[in-house]
């Protein structure tokens, strides 16, 4: 019998890292191997301490969450992986939740923080909007999805590499159509600084102005979810809380944010938090260590002014 | 058309207190519909409307969650199925497990509907597991939908793309809330809703489904970062001077 291992996957291949990290420290814990499963074919730049496992299959490449969660689990079946930790993606965390009830095994979601010991798993994530954060015990084998951003990325490395033949894959649903959002510049996990964007906000143009003032501080822009979701004015990765991105600047600058529980969850971490807000009784100023209560329309140039030395009437 | 929407009866997290050691009080927290199950019983009431049918509310939860199915009647939907467990557990399989219990029974429905997480726990679990446990195709996190011959055209919004996907009913769909703008009930709604028919069920086994190794909240704890609350006055020009001033002092600028 092979020793036992932990199997980080994620579709997305930075946050394939972050998994291959988690589950280094979690195989490291129970004195386990930790393996990067991909699918189709081999990415050079993730990095396994464990080595790999490739998922080859006669239906070619173009894994959808419901194939992927198929081939994952005739290989589960087979290699009896102790944990399978997925990247929390929106696909990552259909694929999981599939895996999870294919091998009738406990799922948990998007966790923070993971530490092995024995038979448990035992996970904290985030819950009631964020107000709360849940200690979570799970019994192995179970699959995990894992919240990006969070965890560092893989030390080890091997050139170690297994394959396995899932065979054919029949899917269900097609794909007919795919149009990519164009990708902001900064990647909103590394900034040091967000100015982030709410309702406030009254049309896309007007983003501009605090995406000039972003770029003026050397960070980068972020927004509430109806921006992106709703009114479509940013990409879904731009997003920040719950739903989106959690994010740990050392300056986080909400504008036209009101600061409800599902936002917060996302930010409150940041070192600092600022809030511009025309409403003195908006919530996100519970949430602030500096607020200015005013209109950002003011507010923003005001402050893109003050950084430029210039002075204002 | 048969349409199920599956709606939870979920915490008010708005309305949940903290005690003195930063513990949530779970016990004896408000309840109300999951936030986004709005959306998904609203996507059911507008495909009823396009192609005709009927709409079941499906809600796993305790006797008071009836008071949630009613607020789903209330906005249109024609009947509500209550399934009220004998032990209430995390384990989402065996929630996902009596709600196709439930579809079994009544179905076969052409659409089951969700939302993509519960705004309480927001594990997004439930309807992929639906749809395993069902055998039936899945959409999820989808914008837009539009029922088509036996099937469906649907929009997935993900991170970086939207995806436009094509599936055969009967399927398990997942909303997101940017699908609609759900509807409120007007008081002579909410007053019929109150004599349209709720079963409610109470199956004395687990289910059909049960995960070997449910996951298990062992603690928890409210978490809030001390913030300094400082509001920075006078005008704009000299507000944003004084603020930036002061982020210089913290280093962070
Ligand atoms: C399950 C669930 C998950 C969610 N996940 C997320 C998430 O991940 N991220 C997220 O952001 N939201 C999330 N939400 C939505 C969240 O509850 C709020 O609806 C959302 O954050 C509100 O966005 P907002 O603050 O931009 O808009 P609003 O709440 O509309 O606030 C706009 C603010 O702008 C202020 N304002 C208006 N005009 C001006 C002006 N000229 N100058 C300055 N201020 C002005 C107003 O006073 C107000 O406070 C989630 C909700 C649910 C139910
Ligand atoms: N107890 C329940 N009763 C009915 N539907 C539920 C229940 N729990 C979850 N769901 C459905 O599954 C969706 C996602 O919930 P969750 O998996 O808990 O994040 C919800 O929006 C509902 O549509």
């Amino acid at each position: 019998m092979d020793e036992p291992a932990v199997w980080a996957y994620s579709e997305v291949e930075s946050l394939a890292n972050e998994v291959s990290g988690a589950s280094e420290s979690v195989a490291t814990q129970l004195g386990a191997r930790s393996e990067v499963v991909e699918l189709g074919q081999l990415r050079g730049s993730v990095q396994a301490s464990g080595g790999k496992l490739l998922l080859k299959s006669g239906s070619g490449p173009g894994f959808s969450s419901e194939t992927a969660a198929e081939a994952l689990r005739r290989a589960a079946e087979k290699l009896r992986p102790t944990a399978i930790l997925v990247g929390s993606t929106r696909d990552g965390r259909e694929v999981a939740a599939r895996l999870a009830a294919k091998l009738g095994v406990g799922c948990i979601s998007d966790a923070v923080k993971l530490t092995a010991h024995g038979d448990t798993l035992t996970a904290e994530r985030s819950a009631y909007a964020g107000r709360v954060l849940a200690t979570i015990e799970c019994k192995f084998p179970n699959v995990v999805t894992v919240k990006p951003g969070l965890f560092a990325w893989g030390t080890g490395s091997s050139d170690r590499v297994e394959e396995f033949d899932v065979g054919d894959l029949p899917g269900t649903t097609r794909r007919t159509g795919r149009v990519k959002k164009e990708a902001g510049a900064v990647d909103l996990k590394q900034a040091k600084l967000i100015v982030s964007a709410g309702r406030g906000v009254r049309k896309k143009e007007d983003l501009a102005m605090l995406g000039d003032l972003a770029k003026q501080m050397g960070g980068a822009l972020g927004c509430s979810r109806p921006l992106s979701s709703d009114l479509g004015w940013l990409p879904e990765e731009h997003h920040i809380g719950l739903t989106g991105l959690t994010v740990r600047p050392d300056l986080y600058i909400a504008i036209g944010i009101s600061g409800q529980l599902q936002h917060v969850a996302g930010m409150k971490d940041s070192k600092i938090v600022v809030a511009i807000n025309t409403d003195k009784d908006a919530p996100i100023f519970q949430s602030s260590d500096y607020g200015i209560v005013g209109d950002l329309y003011q507010v923003v140039p005001a402050l893109s002014s003050a950084l430029s030395g210039t002075k204002r009437a | 058309m048969k349409l199920a929407v599956c709606v939870k009866h979920a915490v008010d997290e708005t309305e949940l207190k903290v005690d003195s050691s930063g513990r949530p009080l779970i016990e004896g927290a408000a309840y109300k519909m999951s936030t986004f199950d709005k959306n998904a019983v609203e996507e059911a009431l507008r495909i009823r409307s396009s192609v005709g049918g009927e709409v079941t509310i499906l809600t796993v939860g305790p006797p008071e969650a009836r008071k949630t199915v009613k607020e789903a009647l209330a906005m249109g939907a024609d009947k509500g199925v209550l399934i009220i467990p004998g032990t209430a557990t995390g384990d989402s399989l065996r929630t996902a497990g009596r709600l196709a219990d439930a579809i079994r029974k009544d179905g076969p429905y052409d659409f089951v509907i969700c939302s993509e997480g519960s705004s309480d726990t927001y594990t997004g679990q439930v309807p992929p597991m639906l749809a395993e446990l069902l055998g039936v195709p899945y959409v999820g996190y989808a914008r837009k939908v539009e029922a088509k011959d036996g099937g469906v055209v649907a929009e997935r919004a993900l991170e970086d793309s939207v995806e436009t996907v094509e599936a055969r009913t009967p399927l398990v769909i997942a909303v997101v809330s940017e699908i609609n703008e759900p509807r409120y009930p007007t008081l002579i709604q909410i007053m019929q809703a109150a004599k349209k028919p709720i079963e409610e069920r109470r199956p004395d086994e687990a289910g059909s489904a049960e995960s070997r190794s449910a996951p298990t909240v062992v603690s928890m704890s409210a978490q809030q970062a001390a913030r300094k609350h400082l509001i920075i006055e006078g005008s704009p020009g000299d507000a944003a001077r004084k603020l930036l001033d002061a982020l210089r002092k913290e280093g962070v600028l």
